[in-house]
């Protein structure tokens, strides 16, 4: 066997050493294809739940949202369920929000909003709204007479502009009314105008939770959501049991629960696309490996004939065809993830843009590339071995003469 | 050491049967270098290939020193071919993609020896065919006499049992054509080596021990070469 292994490198390494550059490029070449197939797509599909899921996170949900049961507009003791919340191990933060309804105006633009809440200096742990401030500045702990506004309805969205009411031309330090949905109205200096290229944010507004609490002559402790980021993303359900197992009796979900259907659905079928891409790339690429190395051994029928003819054990041939394809699909991988790499920094630095404003950047699923590695190397050995072992039990007449 | 009874090899089925051996008979002793000769298409590269392993008697019997060959697993012809079997084939059949030293030691690891030793081996082999100095050559770089010659000293160079060669000087010249039979004589002389070798070239006879000739498939004549 040792013998058999040193002869199919001997054949192997002079094969490549001297056999034509040209036709080794070729192979090489689509074998990088065939690699970046396997890959690339994934990436990107990765990258757009990136996104999708991202924004959901980020924005009104985090990892896991807590709200009240049943008909009850409020969570009544916010303060003790955040307390029990926090003691829970794996949890990274939590804030509580106010949600309510209101409409803004100003200089005779009406826009309905919703309003929400928050404990600013709490947000920074939280969410991206401190980071999506697009001029001015974020809520401060004494903000008590300043408002956030979102891009769409200050009518400085670029991307939704024609799509929505606005206040017109509201900028950083407009005054607007606000009347909240129980008749209360108040006026506010626009401290910071945000935005997240998504509706969900752009048409929202932003007031400190004490304010709330105030207009709404709420005791203390009331919210209307609890909002908790988690250390290790991808453990959502295991601590949202968690958070309930702490006695927290309200309502728990997870980010994935709350999106809505859409784009739930949008993610489903995502999903449903990455697995076939994967299962189409492997398919070809496999179907491509075995012809590419076929054709290969064909044209070398009678120099396997030879060796048979000359002593040289099948098993020999068998195992140098092996380690030939194994080189060519190595050198293929090698290529193919130089190419992929490239492509990753590209479209990292120049994103896919998606519905004008959704960036798309390809994500690397490391344990996705090793896979593709893993597999082609399989196949490689399969492709290598299973033509030459069809063409090594030939006769060696027809092998050599072809009859 | 190699005895053949009531051969047969016929290509081909039906109507189109082509009976390239019909009823062959004989017996080489070891140490004999004979000659099979005959007319183009008699039968001469048929029966060499089947004493040399290399293909099968539709019938008949063969052995090798008192085994039945003729009905050995592949596995164990392949051995036979490695190790006692030489063939030199008509038109070289050398890898490409090798060098002529290359071509000649894959044998030898084949059969075990360290690289080393299979390389000092290869170069005897070559020297004996007088391509010492071209033993780095791809066959691409070499002429067909050399060619023929690097096929030799691989034939050669396992010092097999017995040797085939399959009008190894079709693609020689006068000179480089009693260069390698000078090495078959040699090697038949002081080695002891049992050579058998169609040849078409009447002034090869005087190389040779003993000369079967064929025709149409069968012996037609099986001469002891008296002075030589
Ligand atoms: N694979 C084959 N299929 C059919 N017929 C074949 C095959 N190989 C050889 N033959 C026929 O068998 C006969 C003997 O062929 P062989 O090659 O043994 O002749 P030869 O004596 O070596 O001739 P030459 O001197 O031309 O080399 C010929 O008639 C040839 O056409
Ligand atoms: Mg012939």
């Amino acid at each position: 066997m040792i013998d058999d292994i040193r002869v199919g490198v001997l054949i192997a390494s002079s094969s490549i050493k001297r056999g034509n550059k040209k036709t080794l490029l070729f192979i090489v070449f689509v074998l990088s294809l065939i690699f970046m197939n396997l890959v690339f797509l994934p990436s990107m599909i990765g990258g757009m739940t990136v996104l999708f899921t991202g924004i959901m996170q980020d924005y009104p949900y985090g990892d896991i949202v807590i709200e009240p049961t049943g008909d009850n507009t409020y969570i009544n003791n916010a303060d003790n369920v955040l307390q029990k919340v926090r003691a829970v191990e794996g949890v990274r933060a939590a804030t509580k929000r106010l949600d309510v309804g209101a409409s803004i105006e100003h200089k005779q633009n009406v826009v309905g909003v919703t309003i929400t809440g928050v404990i600013p200096t709490e947000e920074y742990e939280i969410s991206q709204y401190p980071y999506i401030i697009k001029e001015g500045d974020f809520l401060g702990e004494l903000s008590r007479d300043e408002i956030i506004i979102g891009s769409i309805i200050s009518g400085t969205s670029t991307t939704f502009g024609e799509i929505y009411d606005d206040l017109g031309e509201t900028r950083v330090g407009s005054l607007v009314d606000v009347t909240y949905s129980n008749g209360v109205k108040r006026t506010y200096k626009v401290k910071g105008i945000m935005e997240g290229n998504f509706e969900l944010v752009d048409l929202n507004a932003m007031v400190h939770y004490k304010e709330i609490e105030d207009v709404y002559g709420l005791d203390k402790g009331k919210a209307t959501s609890v909002v908790v980021r988690i250390d290790e993303p991808g453990t959502e359900d295991e601590m949202k049991a968690k958070i309930r197992e702490a006695g927290v009796n309200e309502q728990v979900f997870t980010w994935a629960d709350k999106s809505e259907t859409l784009i739930r659905q949008a993610l489903q079928s995502l999903g449903a696309i990455d697995v076939m891409s994967k299962f189409v790339g492997l398919i070809v690429g496999a179907a491509l490996i075995l012809i590419i190395i076929y054709i290969n051994i064909l044209n070398r029928k009678k120099e396997i004939g030879i060796l048979k003819a000359v002593g040289i054990t099948p098993r020999s041939i068998v195992l140098s065809y092996a380690f030939l394809s194994m080189f060519y699909v190595s050198l293929g991988i090698f290529a193919g993830l130089i190419l992929y790499l490239s492509l990753m920094f590209y479209f990292q630095a120049n994103p896919v843009v998606f519905y004008e404003t959704m960036e798309i950047r390809p994500q690397i699923d490391v344990m996705l590339v090793i896979q593709s590695i893993v597999t082609m190397l399989t196949l490689s050995v399969i492709a290598g071995t299973l033509p030459a072992w069809s063409v090594s039990k030939e006769s060696i007449l027809k092998a050599i003469w072809g009859r | 050491m190699i005895k053949v009874k009531n051969l047969k090899r016929y290509y081909g089925s039906g109507s189109t049967t082509v009976k390239a051996l019909n009823g062959v008979s004989f017996e080489i002793n070891k140490g004999e270098f004979v000659a099979i000769m005959g007319a183009s298409g008699s039968g001469k590269t048929t029966i060499l290939r089947i004493l040399a392993l290399l293909d099968d008697a539709t019938s008949g019997e063969y052995t090798i020193r008192g085994l039945k060959v003729s009905s050995l697993p592949e596995a164990e012809r392949s051995y036979y071919r490695l190790t006692q079997v030489g063939y030199v084939f008509q038109d070289y059949a050398l890898i490409n993609e090798m060098t002529a030293a290359e071509n000649v030691y894959i044998l030898s690891m084949m059969e075990g020896k360290s690289k080393k030793e299979s390389y000092k081996v290869a170069l005897e082999a070559l020297e004996k065919v007088g391509l010492k100095d071209k033993h780095d050559r791809i066959p691409d770089e070499l002429s067909g006499g050399e060619k023929q010659r690097v096929a030799i000293a691989r034939a050669i160079a396992k010092k097999p049992d017995i040797m085939f060669a399959d009008e190894p000087c079709a693609n020689l010249d006068t000179r480089n054509s009693e260069q390698v039979l000078d090495v078959f004589k040699d090697l038949n002389d002081n080695y002891g080596q049992t050579i058998v070798m169609v040849t078409h070239e009447p002034w090869h006879v005087k190389y040779v021990d003993r000369v079967i000739t064929f025709k149409d498939g069968v012996m037609v004549g099986d001469e002891w070469v008296e002075d030589r």
